[in-house]
């Protein structure tokens, strides 16, 4: 046996053959551990998971075309939202919606249409309540407002006329598409489509009418790109923002990004308070793990005194009897980290499967942090009590009766 | 001289321990400081184990001077010259005999365990070697403690009331073990209240409330030993005072009377 080996022999020695002392060491760190792990799980996985939830409740990111002063509308070519897609889809998951948006006129009055594919809104906007179906060929959704100011009803029939005077163009000079070019409702023209469903939202989409760009097209005459194209990203506060000024900053893309903060803030205000509360039992849990730890050394150095006694007689510099008791610290701090991560894991499996539905996945990274910083809690209340044992006067310690 | 204490005194506010005692151990000498309970016999025992600084004197350790000596240089010099056996054994009671011998090697060098059963097979036992304290009978865990003692080869073995805790038997079977130490040419320093022990050594002296009341010779050939090389006897301000009547006897004056009232302690 070498020096090394009688070292690991001692400290083993007062951890398995004085296994309450070192049972109780472990247990004050495992329950620290055990605990902060379970917190700092759920506050990663719950903001992940609230992202996943909101994320059907409509857009954060909206790209719109940026339209040149006289100049003719063109929007956002295919080519473009595929360029803009990847640039979002590049940092992270994203679903995304095009619209193009066109003033009609249905018994004269303005009204706003909307081209979109039918498949890509619904998919974006889960929180929509549609009575009846989405738009298809001929058949036109139409929002809760205009249904209730047109007393329109699903499976009947609405006339929308467009005018190219009312989107910033003249009429005579469009080009048309299948040699038709829509007329002035006034001079008794315009399509009939279906009400094929009516939508509700609460918002300023009730507002709306949607139909297929196809018939958008055809009603218009005009073939062109999308006016806006709304992302539900995965992404949150900076990041978002990162993205969009990503977007940004190629102005020759000809397309303007901007997050939608109602539902941005919302995210990052309930993940702050959650963090806040996260930080704050942190340091309870650190500070109870702390006092913890340090009474149960305080008992052991205590329980010892005579043993520290009599290593001092023996010619133990302060130096080695701190190593000693800091390397069993350590030791009780490692295992007690690892046995609280094991269940803090578990203890937030359970959580996240109760109240979100769903199994959260072991996080080496975040196990490795609570075994160190277990380690590290259980050197720093180990201190003051290895300061004393270290003052430990061997002739009055083993001059006592 | 190994050992040379000069007017050495221990001063605890109005309390002397140890009252300006001086008193000189030869190479190989066996001593007994006996007295009764508070007599200073552990203060004193624990200013020449390294574990104390006299308030007055000095005290010289095989040439070397420990007065001006730190916690840290005192540890050193406890480690490398002195043995040191308690009352109360006080062996680490999570680890086993041999490993308690070996933590004696390991804050002096290097752990060798081959070296450390040879120590425990000199004090007959090598079969309870891997026991802990608890299993060991206290005459066993005794020589466990001596063994640990004697395992850095210490020219000095210091040794607070060995056989204080031990049955006869035991008592015995340690006191054959200082002998046969003894007369390998250990020096051997035994703090001690009892008589039977204190007379194996080959001098005692004795201690009451500090000072030095008595001295004796129980070895004339050590006697003659320790005078050819220039000692001299113990001596404190009160044993100067008391001197004549010292004189007039081959023992000091009182030496069998506070014996026996040390032993009644």
């Amino acid at each position: 046996m070498n020096n090394s080996r009688m070292f690991m022999a001692m400290i083993l020695g007062a951890i398995f053959r004085r296994r309450s002392r070192a049972l109780m060491a472990v247990i004050a760190t495992m329950v620290g551990a055990a605990t902060l792990f379970c917190l700092a799980a759920v506050c990663i996985a719950v903001p992940q998971q609230m992202n996943e939830d909101m994320r059907p409740y409509g857009a954060n990111l909206v790209v719109a075309a940026i339209e040149k002063q006289g100049a003719e509308k063109t929007g956002i070519s295919d080519a473009m939202v595929a360029h803009t897609t990847s640039m979002v889809r590049a940092k992270s998951s994203a679903k995304f919606a095009t619209y193009r948006y066109e003033t009609v006129r249905i018994n004269a009055a303005p009204y706003m249409l909307a081209g979109i594919e039918s498949t890509q809104v619904r998919a974006l906007n889960h929180h929509w309540s549609v009575q009846g179906s989405w738009p298809s060929h001929g058949a036109v959704m139409v929002g809760s407002d205009v249904a209730s100011a047109l007393g329109l009803n699903v499976g009947g029939n609405v006339t929308i006329a467009y005018q190219s005077s009312d989107n910033g163009g003249s009429t005579t000079s469009k080009t048309t598409q299948d040699g038709r070019v829509s007329t002035d409702i006034l001079n008794g023209g315009g399509s009939t489509y279906r009400v094929a469903g009516i939508v509700n939202t609460g918002g300023s989409e009730d507002e709306i009418v949607y139909a297929t760009n196809a018939d958008v097209n055809a009603l218009s005459g005009v073939k062109r790109g999308a006016d806006v194209i709304e992302y539900s990203s995965s992404a949150m506060g900076t990041d978002l923002t990162a993205i969009a000024t990503s977007i940004n900053d190629m102005t020759s893309m000809g397309v303007k990004a901007q997050t939608v903060t109602k539902i941005s803030s919302s995210d990052t205000k309930i993940i702050t308070m959650l963090q806040t509360l996260f930080w704050l039992i942190s340091v309870v849990v650190l500070a109870l793990t702390f006092v913890g730890v340090g009474t149960t050394m305080t008992s052991i150095v205590s329980q010892r005194r005579n043993e520290i006694g009599l290593r001092k007689a023996l010619g133990a510099p302060n130096s080695s009897i701190r190593t000693e008791f800091y390397t069993e610290s350590v030791i009780y701090g490692l295992v007690g980290g690892g046995l609280g991560a094991t269940i803090g894991f578990w203890l937030a499996r359970l959580l996240c499967s109760l109240v979100f539905g769903r199994n959260i996945a072991m996080n080496w990274w975040l196990v490795g942090v609570a075994v160190v910083l277990s380690g590290i809690i259980a050197i720093l209340a180990t201190i003051r009590p290895v300061v004393k044992a270290s003052r430990i006067d061997p002739a009055v310690v083993l001059s006592e009766e | 001289m190994l050992l040379e204490l000069d007017h050495v005194s221990k001063i605890y506010g109005d309390l002397h321990a140890v009252d300006d005692l001086s008193l000189s151990v030869q190479e190989g000498e066996w001593l007994a400081i006996v007295g009764s309970s508070g007599s200073g016999k552990t203060t004193l025992m624990n200013i020449i184990g390294c574990m104390d600084t006299p308030s007055e004197g000095t005290v010289t350790l095989e040439g070397r001077e420990l007065n001006d000596l730190n916690a840290s240089q005192l540890a050193d010099v406890r480690k490398n010259i002195i043995g040191l056996v308690f009352q109360k054994f006080y062996l680490v009671p999570h680890l086993t005999a041999v490993e308690n011998v070996m933590v004696a090697q390991y804050y002096h060098s290097v752990v060798n365990e081959k070296q450390a059963m040879e120590a425990l097979s000199n004090v007959g036992l090598a079969e309870r070697a891997h026991h802990l304290p608890s299993q060991l009978s206290g005459g066993e865990q005794q020589r466990v403690c001596i063994a640990r003692a004697l395992i850095n080869c210490p020219k000095l073995i210091l040794a607070d009331e060995p056989t204080g805790n031990l049955d006869e038997a035991n008592e015995k079977i340690v006191l054959d073990l200082f002998k046969k130490l003894h007369a390998q040419g250990t020096t051997i320093v035994v703090v001690t209240h009892d008589s039977l022990v204190a007379s194996c050594a080959q001098r005692e002296i004795m201690l009451n409330h500090g000072v030095l009341v008595g001295e004796r010779w129980n070895d004339e050939a050590a006697q003659q030993r320790y005078v050819d090389a220039g000692g001299e006897p113990a001596k404190t301000r009160h044993a100067e005072n008391s001197k004549q009547s010292a004189e007039e006897s081959s023992m000091p004056v009182g030496f069998d009377t506070i014996t026996k009232s040390a032993k009644a302690h």
